[in-house]
């Protein structure tokens, strides 16, 4: 084995810096450690969950084939809640006490943004599997930050909002009633709707809001329905979105639906019954089983968790991708060093087979966002499960969509 | 106009489900000027183990099991939280109790029933009724017609039993029914069996509209805390006028000012309220004589 020079200086600087050094050589057998946040409780614990039962059958996968650099994959599992003050805690807590040398996970906007500040600042890779929030990736973006620790694989909101836009032209509709949630998460997404609006020389006929936890649309769909809507465009997640299908229901008044992604949730599923049938919405991965490579992971989901169906199949996805996206970066790196592992993910050499997607150098040192928009497609709530919404889309199911030189 | 009506009709029905969670804090600052701070966490309670007795007594059944359970988790909330206070004349001691017996209840649900949002079988069917182009849910008449048949029950019980005379007595003078031999103490804990077991019954109406979870009574119990005080903490109907303006107050500002304003009206109305009125709408003025 050659050494060069330069390495054994390095190591030799890293010794004397340190001082404990030779205690790490020590653990080096031991597992790799990465951490896995979300909320596997509350009202987006049905995202939380499928996203860590997907992560953790990647990571079972990889350490039954031998691991990575010879070392098994141990997942630290840490629940935020969905708040954002638990999750900076988290963070804090993966980093300082449980020494992770990377961490996937959030499904909220708001917690991202709380807590990736604490791996940017310890120079550790985290990767956003779910949530969506554009400001995300670009938090720490250059030229403010010399390097950005904040990768994503999941498709963004503007990503989401364009397309919701567009699909709404599509079909024809001119009166587009906006309807979104008081969070973050809504309110940054209406501000996108409305600028892709913008761009294509329209203006929303009606923009309402509407907080967690409301029962009762009745205001926001009957101001839609007088402006002359023909179409909603909902910003939410799964239980007010229900509450916005069965509200119509009740008013009598029934216009087709575009939602953001989260209405793939089981809880929307579970709210809107029949109602929600015919609402369409952007989804990286619905369930379907014409490729081997998404038919064997849905048949592994399953059997692993007694399931028939994963409660949000988008998120399980890209929980899934996320961890043989990292553990290529770590195998391409030879290190567990964060820094190392950032350059590798930033130009994976290697094709990545995921389930969304094969990956084909997803990340540059510009662009953090693995998903482009035509990796995205529409799917369709039917009858309690999540369907192709076109046709052309689910006879091309078989094509793995390859991201888009030119995009994001 | 029938806008209008419609969103009166929509803000009825939320007004009510205030009103139901609302009653219950006047029943028990009649009879000993403290609430039940945790009146949420009742709800959402009644409403879990409601939800767990569905599946093997169906909806209907399941109603009087569940006001049995208001009644006991209500005399519990006194004993613990309230008697000791009052004990030692504290000013504000029921308020931490109440507060704190709250959060251990809202941690026990989360470890019974878990942390998830669970959606809670409607005994009703989900296609509306149009009366004079108004579309009303079942669901909503129901929680309409539930909450003022519970307010009535609660009224007759105490102009006609004997217990009910003893809990008026006991809020038009606490001292006086003492001496007159009722065990006022013992009122005390009936009107917080009651006022729990309304919360209960309050749960179980709106968890078909809402989803059921150890959090769903946290907002309601707020916007009910200002109905209680725009109506008057003292009077049953002030409660019912209160959360009826409430309730439609909400609708009508969405729809005619702006839904991002939803909840700004209720606020003015309970400062302007507070401000002119501080025993409120209904509330009949007391002169504390020092």
């Amino acid at each position: 084995m050659i050494v060069t020079k330069r390495a054994l200086v390095g190591a030799l600087l890293c010794a004397t810096a340190l001082g404990v050094a030779p205690f790490h050589a020590a653990f080096a057998a031991d597992a790799i450690k990465i951490g896995l946040t979300g909320p596997y409780t509350g009202g987006s614990s049905s995202m939380g969950v499928s996203m860590r039962d997907g992560a953790k059958l990647a990571a079972a996968e990889i350490n039954k084939n031998g691991g990575v650099l010879g070392r098994q994959i141990q997942l630290v599992e840490r629940d935020d809640e969905a708040k954002n003050e638990v999750g900076a805690q988290v963070a804090q807590e993966l980093i300082n006490k449980e020494k992770v040398v990377a961490t996937v996970g959030f499904i909220n906007t708001g917690v991202a943004l709380a807590a990736q500040r604490f791996y940017q600042e310890a120079e550790i890779p985290v990767f956003n599997n779910v949530a969506t929030g554009t400001v995300i990736t670009e938090q720490f973006k250059a030229p403010d930050y010399d390097n950005n620790y904040v990768f994503r694989n999941s498709a963004y909101d503007v990503l989401q909002a364009g397309m919701m836009v567009d699909e709404a032209l599509r079909q024809g509709f001119k009166k587009i009633a906006v309807l979104a949630d008081s969070t973050n998460y809504g309110q940054l997404g209406r501000e996108d709707i409305e600028k892709q609006l913008a761009a294509k020389k329209m203006k929303a006929v009606a923009v309402e809001k509407f907080n967690i936890k409301d029962v009762d649309m009745t205001a926001q769909l009957l101001k839609s329905k007088e402006a002359g809507a023909d179409v909603i465009l909902a910003y939410g997640i799964g239980p007010e979105l229900a509450q916005i299908t069965n509200g119509m229901a009740k008013l009598g008044w029934k216009v087709p639906m575009i939602a953001s992604w989260p209405a793939s949730m089981q809880s929307f599923i579970d709210i809107a019954g029949t109602n929600g049938n015919g609402v369409v919405m952007p989804q990286t991965f619905i369930e379907d089983k014409s490729v081997p490579k998404r038919a064997a992971f849905l048949d592994d989901y399953y059997k692993a968790y007694g399931v028939s169906k994963i409660p949000t199949p988008v998120a399980g996805a890209q929980g899934y991708d996320s961890i043989y996206l990292i553990a290529a970066a770590i195998k391409q790196a030879g290190s567990t060093d964060g820094p190392k592992i950032r350059a590798a993910l930033e130009n994976l050499n290697t094709k990545v087979e995921g389930v969304v997607t094969t990956y084909d150098h997803p990340f540059t040192d510009k662009d953090h966002n693995a998903i482009s928009r035509n990796m995205v497609v529409f799917g369709k709530v039917q009858d309690g499960k999540i369907v192709y919404a076109n046709p052309d889309d689910a006879k091309n199911a078989s094509t793995v969509r390859v991201k888009e030189k030119s995009s994001n | 106009m029938t806008i209008f009506l419609q969103l009166v009709a929509s803000g009825v029905a939320v007004g009510m489900i205030y009103a139901a969670i609302a009653f219950g804090y006047q029943l028990t600052f009649a009879t000993s000027k403290t609430l039940n701070f945790g009146q949420g966490e009742a709800l959402a309670v009644g409403a879990l183990f409601g939800l767990t007795l569905v599946p093997f007594t169906g909806y209907w059944l399941m109603i009087p099991l569940v006001l049995v359970f208001g009644f006991g988790l209500g005399a519990v909330v006194e004993r613990l939280a309230v008697r000791p206070a009052i004990a030692i004349k504290s000013e504000y001691g029921w308020i931490m109790a109440t507060i704190a017996l709250g959060i251990i209840f809202k941690n026990v649900a989360e470890n019974i029933w878990g942390r998830d949002d669970l959606p809670f079988p409607s005994p009703l069917p989900d296609a509306p009724i149009e009366i004079g182009g108004v579309r009303i849910l079942p669901m909503e008449m129901l929680i309409v017609g539930g909450a003022l048949l519970m307010m009535l029950a609660v009224e007759i019980f105490n102009r006609k039993s004997i217990w009910g005379k003893a809990v008026v007595a006991t809020s038009n003078d606490i001292d006086a029914a003492g001496l007159m031999g009722i065990n006022t103490k013992r009122v005390i804990t009936l009107s917080y069996s009651i006022s729990a077991m309304t919360a209960a019954f309050a749960g179980v109406l709106v968890a078909p509209v809402t989803l059921t979870g150890a959090t769903m009574g946290s907002v309601l119990a707020l916007k009910a805390f200002a109905v209680a005080i725009i109506g008057g903490l003292e009077s049953g109907l002030g409660v019912i006028v209160g959360g009826l303006i409430l309730g439609v107050a909400e609708t009508l500002t969405g729809f005619y000012i702006s839904t991002g304003y939803k909840d700004v009206p209720g606020l003015i109305l309970l400062l302007v309220v507070l401000s002119i009125r501080p025993v409120g709408l209904f509330g009949k003025a007391v002169i504390k004589k020092v």
